[in-house]
């Protein structure tokens, strides 16, 4: 059997994505009154739009700029949490905690920690000054948007 | 005359302290932003849109105007220093420039980069105050049809003229188009896509998707390739000044391509990438040491610079005129102003006449004060880049998430913001261009009410497109614009 290429396989995916949009799209609540086109017409007509693009694309062969470069031997070679792919997910990570966690412990102090993390973890191991920049940093962020720009953002454990 | 009077009238706006005050700091924080490797002028116009969020329309568009100025001026600075360019525009500056940098003449060629964005913008700026008012008379006449058809073209050209995949680039604008219309269809008030949360009543912000989309997805784009990796090679700066010769030698390529870039700025889709590189080839071409051209011929840093400032200020003429983006950044441009409460338009110039000319007017100011305070600034503000990547990349960060933030006050959007950075990443793995994309989003809702209300006067009656003159004859350039890029494919093929 052949192999799917990638541009086969991004295919499938956008066809399979635009079949669930279409189910969608035929869901959609009719408007009581009658109307020359209602709301249902515009996601279907993107929808099947799409499922001919998917086509298309699947007839399409990849050019060098559609494939993704494979890491280096040597970013492979490092701790599996060093890893190229690794940075993308502990980073993504880091972020989900950083939306949850951020209304109760407050912006300055997760975002302090979430600065000063990734640029630890990201390889920067001059900790002092990693600190003050992150901290100053976010500081002057919060200091701009809470008394300049009025705008609220959250406290969490610090008294102000 | 009248042009004079009301741009006096923009000066007078444009020149309140507080006003230049924003010029400069957009200009200084745009160089800084562009400047960075991969934030480009859409990266710091989305950061830069909660900062605006509170202002005066007039003030917060005159800084945005500035941070795109500084952004391309900042942009044009890492291609000379680094050979990094931070947005394709300023691909064609590195060419000659980086080699002068090089040779030790980076001050030469940041100073050259500097009065031809100079020249080129002020040069543009006298066009653009003659075309878009003529532009807005002709624009009122604009009915539903005619809008949804220049829409149509806007985003057609935008995918035809990138340099991925044509499909590709319609994936991406259908999806965009399919983001802009989640939540409730003001029509009808029909609730769509929104699987049953309030959260998506209202749709998503494009904030949200353009700092996901470009700034988090380049972050994740630069772990990948090793944020830590091998540093680029930094050359000192050397003295900023110029030969009287050297003056005259530029003079020329400056002024012939801030005419070609500014047309090229006004056409959709073409842009500053379009406008250097035609400015670059057009200079190489004419000049008798072409063959030194690649090798630090400061014509070579000239030309593109002045065609890709002028493409920058051409292409605000259907932003301001018709109210229709051009290009990604100016979309994002489009977005500010409709979160300040403005749509641009051709009843912009009458309704809000401080908007439009004060922003013509700050152009001139942010064009001076890129020149006046900025050059001598250079050597100090490249010492951003000796920031290690690892803190510069955590910054990023926390840049995009108290831009979201200070925007919505959400903490659903903050994962909606990592779930377009995952996209973003993807799309530029596998060959996606984000431009398309961010377009569609903005012109997607809107180009959906035009062609309802066309179809809602024509009593649904889908020849209204084409009985219309002018609507078929933007279809019919839309359809081309798709067909000959796909003709030309086949013809080579059918040559080899």
């Amino acid at each position: 059997m052949t192999r799917l290429n990638t541009n086969q396989i991004l295919a499938l995916v956008i066809a399979l994505f635009s079949v669930g949009y279409l189910v969608m799209a035929f869901q959609i609540r009719q408007f009581p009154l009658p109307r020359p086109i209602d709301s249902d017409l515009f996601p279907k007509v993107l929808g099947f739009t799409l499922l001919g693009l998917a086509l298309l694309l699947f007839l399409e062969k990849p050019k060098a700029q559609d494939i993704p470069e494979e890491p280096s031997p040597e970013a492979l070679n490092q701790p599996l949490l060093l890893r190229p792919w690794s940075r993308v997910v502990i980073t993504s990570l880091a972020i989900i905690a950083y939306a949850l966690l951020m209304v109760p412990i407050g912006f300055v102090v997760a975002s302090t920690v979430l600065a000063f993390g990734l640029g630890w973890y990201y390889g920067y191991r001059r900790h002092g000054v990693n600190l003050a920049t992150s901290l100053g940093v976010v500081l002057a962020l919060y200091l701009t948007m809470t008394r300049i720009m009025e705008v609220y953002l959250p406290t969490g454990i610090l008294p102000i | 005359m009248e042009a004079l009077n009301n741009l006096m009238y923009g000066f007078g706006i444009a020149l309140q302290p507080m006003n230049i005050a924003y010029v400069f700091g957009g200009v200084f924080a745009g160089t800084i932003i562009g400047m960075l490797p991969g934030l480009g002028p859409i990266s710091a116009l989305a950061l830069m849109i909660p900062i605006t969020f509170a202002m005066e329309p007039s003030s917060g568009l005159i800084l945005m105007a500035g941070v795109y100025y500084g952004a391309i001026f900042g942009g044009s600075s890492s291609s000379i220093l680094l050979n990094a360019p931070g947005v394709a525009g300023t691909v064609a500056t590195s060419f000659d420039g980086y080699p002068m940098a090089k040779q030790g003449m980076a001050g030469k060629a940041l100073a050259i980069a500097a009065y031809a964005s100079f020249v080129g913008g002020t040069i543009s700026i006298v066009f653009l105050m003659m075309v878009a008012p003529m532009l807005s008379r002709v624009a009122v006449a604009f009915g539903p049809a005619e809008y949804f058809a220049l829409m149509v073209l806007g985003l057609t050209a935008v995918v035809s003229l990138s340099d991925k995949s044509l499909v590709k680039g319609l994936i991406a604008a259908v999806v965009g188009i399919m983001i802009s219309i989640i939540g409730i269809d003001l029509q009808t008030g029909t609730v769509r896509f929104a699987f049953g949360t309030t959260h998506l009543l209202d749709g998503i912000d494009f904030l949200v998707v353009a700092l996901g989309v470009f700034a988090l997805a380049e972050v994740f784009y630069m772990l990948l390739r090793g944020g830590g990796g091998k540093e680029p090679e930094r050359n000192a700066i050397g003295s900023l000044r110029l030969s009287r010769r050297e003056v005259k030698e530029i003079a020329g390529p400056i002024g012939r391509s801030s005419v070609l870039g500014f047309f090229t700025g006004v056409l959709p889709g073409a842009g500053s990438t379009i406008g250097s590189f035609l400015g670059y080839s057009m200079e190489k071409r004419i000049a008798k040491d072409g063959d030194t051209f690649g090798k630090g011929n400061i014509k070579g840093v000239a030309a593109p610079e002045a065609a890709n400032n002028a493409a920058c200020t051409g292409s605000f003429v259907p932003l301001l005129t018709l109210g229709v983006p051009g290009s990604g950044t100016t979309a994002v441009l489009l977005g500010a102003l409709l979160v300040m409460g403005i749509s641009p338009g051709p009843a912009m110039l009458v309704d809000r006449p401080d908007v439009f000319w004060g922003v013509i007017a700050s152009m001139y100011i942010g064009n001076i004060m890129l020149l006046v305070l900025n050059l001598p600034l250079i050597p100090y503000i490249a010492k951003i880049l000796e920031m290690p990547r690892p803190l510069l990349l955590s910054l990023i960060l926390i840049f995009c998430m108290i831009g979201v933030y200070g925007m919505s006050f959400s903490v659903i959007d903050l994962l909606f913001l990592l779930g377009f950075g995952l996209m973003g990443l993807g799309m530029r793995l596998f060959g996606f261009p984000a431009a398309p994309l961010i377009l569609a989003l903005i012109l997607g809702s809107i180009m959906e009410e035009s062609m309802r209300r066309a179809l809602q006067i024509s009593g649904g009656d889908w020849m209204v497109f084409v009985d219309k003159p002018i609507s078929m004859w933007l279809l019919i350039i839309a359809a081309l614009s798709l067909l000959l890029p796909l003709v030309k494919k086949v013809m080579q093929r059918a040559r080899s």
